[in-house]
């Protein structure tokens, strides 16, 4: 600390802006590496620059972003990509209640598959055990929930056609609207250029539609979204699928690609 | 810190509070973290980069990094919402100078002064920061701004204005300083 020759309040100033040339900035972690005074001092500064951020006016967000960012967390939530490896051409015209073995094995795959990265995972970080336990038993609840809607004889189900002419894009809704699950896959869907996307729909009895979703197909024509985020609650009539612009949207935009009036409760 | 886990002037739960179910993967606690926080991020991605959806995929990445690594952020190490804010800036000036990130969100060390989980407190705060730095000598403003939005080095900043590389190091310093100084008044 006496002869110590500490780094000057400017360079700490610059360096929390990152506006030091890199040369400098490497020889001043050298120093800061081992004098906590400096770091402090660093640290500070850095806390003034965060405020710089807060004198920008707030922007709203880009629409359909937090969705978009909801949906990117459910899907990593899930780790829901049950293998596209085995046989995606064979989804046509089964019935309804051939999706219960599909479904067990799907939810069987996503569990294999997530324990096996936690198996690798713990291999090299025993320390997290505890939180890897709590994220396994979270993806396990979801893959029961999805069974349970797959299962139920009180989920809606419901069949999306193409509005005309070739029978080919055709769509499958599972809704639970109780809990606000639901479940989506369709097929044989055009593929679309890169700045649009697809968005699925709930058409609520009463109100405006619901976003549940966006989409792409994957070459095969194939595509899935698995539990949005949505309300719960919601008693819905139809559900539709439309061709928005990459961001989403938060009404939907004509034509409807696939859209299907949903039936009674099924189950009777 | 306590301070900040424990006070909730809108009723609201703190963000230490999230930060616990988001390491519990409840997602419903990052939606609400994205709710108190995105605006922040995407302004400040978007005043450095000028493109909603660059300034987007920023504020995907800031967050989506935080859903991944909630342990990324170290309670004590400073307030959510500042480590939020630099690390959106830093990414944001990455891309603008097309560099790799120059630093890992565990590098991001800062002293937090106010608790920005709190709606009032944050737009109270943003409007004091605001008309602290718009009272700064205006070469202090302009050389913060040419750093912290344009990403530039003190060098090119001297440049830019055509004053000394000691002058310009001199009123970023002071310019960081007197804002600390009348946030603290």
């Amino acid at each position: 600390m006496k002869t110590k020759k500490h780094i000057s309040p400017e360079d700490l100033a610059l360096l929390a802006l990152g506006a030091l040339p890199e040369g400098v900035s490497a020889a001043v972690r050298v120093h800061l590496a081992q004098c906590v005074e400096c770091r402090e001092q660093l640290a500070a500064f850095s806390g003034d620059v965060a405020m710089v951020g807060l004198s920008l006016p707030q922007h709203p967000l880009p629409t359909g972003a937090r969705q978009r960012f909801l949906d990117r967390v459910a899907e990593d939530a899930y780790s829901a990509k049950p293998a596209p490896a085995e046989k995606p051409a064979k989804v046509h015209t089964f019935p309804i209640w051939s999706l219960v073995p599909w479904a067990v094995a799907a939810g069987l795959a996503i569990f294999a598959y997530t324990l096996n990265g936690k198996i690798g995972a713990l291999n090299s970080q025993v320390h997290d055990e505890s939180s890897k336990v709590a994220a396994l038993k979270a993806e396990t609840a979801q893959a029961k929930r999805v069974l349970d809607v797959l299962t139920s004889h009180s989920a809606q189900r419901v069949v999306l056609t193409a509005a005309k002419t070739a029978p080919q894009p055709a769509g499958r809704v599972l809704y639970m609207a109780e809990s606000g699950s639901l479940l989506f896959q369709a097929n044989n869907l055009k593929l679309i250029a890169v700045d649009k996307t697809y968005e699925l729909w709930v058409i609520p009895v009463s109100g405006d539609p619901i976003p549940a979703g966006l989409f792409r197909p994957d070459a095969t024509g194939s595509a899935s979204v698995l539990l949005p985020v949505i309300p719960s609650g919601v008693e819905a009539k139809a559900f539709g699928v439309t061709i928005e612009k990459a961001a989403g949207s938060a009404t939907p935009t004509a034509p409807i690609v696939l859209a299907g009036a949903a039936a009674a409760t099924a189950g009777e | 810190m306590a301070f900040e886990r424990t006070l909730h002037n809108d009723h609201e739960p703190s963000d230490a509070l999230l930060l616990d179910r988001v390491r519990q993967s409840d997602r419903q606690a990052m939606a609400q973290i994205f709710d108190r926080y995105g605006g922040m991020v995407y302004s400040v991605a978007l005043r450095v980069l000028k493109d909603s959806g660059q300034a987007e995929d920023v504020m995907q990445e800031v967050f989506f990094q935080l859903w991944k690594r909630p342990d990324g952020f170290v309670e004590g190490r400073g307030s959510l919402a500042g480590w939020l804010l630099v690390l959106a800036r830093n990414r944001a000036i990455d891309q603008v100078r097309r560099r790799k990130p120059t630093d890992s969100p565990d590098d991001v060390v800062l002293v937090a002064r106010s608790n920005l989980a709190s709606e009032t407190e944050r737009n109270l705060l943003m409007e004091k920061v605001r008309g602290v730095l718009k009272n700064l000598p205006l070469e202090q403003q302009k050389s913060l701004e040419l750093a912290y939005f344009e990403g530039l080095s003190h060098s090119e900043i001297a440049e830019r204005t055509g004053d000394a590389l000691g002058t310009v190091k001199t009123r970023i310093r002071l310019a960081l300083i007197g804002l600390r100084k009348a946030l603290a008044a």
